[in-house]
C-alpha cells in the first residue's frame, strides 16, 4: 500500500470519536446515568490514542505529497492545526481520566467545565485541521493518483 | 477558582499560539542567502531562515543542483547552521531549488 494512504486510513476514525466524547462530555452535564462518565472517558482515550497516530501517519504522507502540492503552506497549516487539536485533546482527556480516578481534589463539576472548555477549543482545531485537509485533497489533489486521460490502466 | 480560570486561559492561549508557530514563507524566484534551520534527510528537505528572517522549505528535486562553494557535493554534506546560498524557483506557493550552495 502507498505511503499516503495510511492516513486517510486512519484520521476517520479519532475525529469521530472526539467530537462524540466532546457531546458526551457536554451531554453530562444533564444526563447523570451511570457509566455516561464511563463512555465518555472511554470515547476520549480512543479519540486522543487515534489523533496522534493520525499525527504519525500525517507525517508520514508528508514526505511522500509535500513535493508535488502547488501550496505548501496550507499542509504547513494543516500539521500545526492538528497538533494543537491533539494537545487540547489530550490534556482534556488526561484530566477527564484523573476525575474519572477521584485523583483530582477540587470539585467535579469544576473539573467537568474545564474539561469541556479545552474539548471544545479542541474541537474548533479539529474542525481547522479537518477543512485545511480537505482543502489539500480537493484543491490540490494531495495524494491523489490521476487517472491518465484515456483511463487506459483500468481497461 | 481564580488559578483554575488562569490555567484555563493559559492553555487556549498557548495551544493557539502552537497553531501560529513554524509557519514557512513563500517567496519570488531568485537567490537568497541564509542559514540551514533544519535538514530532513528522509524527505530531501531542508528549511532556510533568510538573512532576513524569512523561513523558505526546499523540496530537492532531481535537478536540484548541490555544491560546496561551487564544488558537487551529496546531500548528506548538510547541517544544521550552515550558511548557504539558494537559488529558487516560485511555482505556485512552492519554492523548488534549483542551486543550493554550501558556503563554508
Amino acid at each position: 500500500m502507498r505511503t499516503e494512504l495510511w492516513h486517510p486510513l486512519i484520521v476517520h476514525w479519532p475525529i469521530v470519536a472526539l467530537l462524540l466524547g466532546t457531546l458526551f462530555s457536554i451531554a453530562g452535564f444533564f444526563i447523570k446515568a451511570k457509566g455516561w462518565r464511563y463512555a465518555t472517558s472511554a470515547l476520549l482515550v480512543i479519540g486522543v490514542v487515534g489523533a496522534w497516530a493520525a499525527y504519525i501517519t500525517g507525517e508520514w504522507a508528508d514526505g511522500e505529497v509535500a513535493r508535488n502540492l502547488c501550496d505548501p503552506t496550507i499542509l504547513k497549516a494543516h500539521e500545526n492545526a492538528a497538533f494543537t487539536c491533539n494537545v487540547f485533546f489530550s490534556i482534556a482527556t488526561g484530566i477527564q481520566l484523573l476525575n474519572y480516578f477521584n485523583l483530582v481534589f477540587l470539585p467535579p463539576k469544576l473539573v467537568h467545565f474545564i474539561v469541556a472548555i479545552l474539548l471544545c477549543t479542541g474541537s474548533y482545531f479539529l474542525y481547522k485541521t479537518g477543512h485545511l485537509g480537505a482543502e489539500l485533497v480537493y484543491e490540490q489533489a494531495a495524494g491523489v493518483q490521476v487517472p491518465s486521460e484515456n483511463c487506459s490502466e483500468f481497461e | 477558582m481564580r488559578v483554575l480560570l488562569s490555567l484555563v486561559v493559559v492553555l487556549t492561549l498557548s495551544g493557539i499560539m502552537t497553531s501560529c508557530g513554524d509557519s514557512t514563507d513563500v517567496v519570488e524566484s531568485g537567490t537568497y542567502k541564509g542559514t540551514i534551520k533544519e535538514v530532513e534527510a528522509d524527505k530531501d528537505e531542508i528549511y532556510v531562515t533568510t538573512d532576513d528572517d524569512k523561513v523558505l522549505e526546499l523540496y530537492f528535486t532531481e535537478d536540484t543542483k548541490l555544491t560546496r562553494k561551487g564544488e558537487p557535493v551529496e546531500f548528506s554534506e548538510l547541517e544544521e547552521g550552515q550558511k548557504v546560498e539558494v537559488e529558487v524557483e516560485k511555482k505556485g506557493k512552492k519554492l523548488d531549488p534549483i542551486r543550493v550552495d554550501i558556503q563554508e
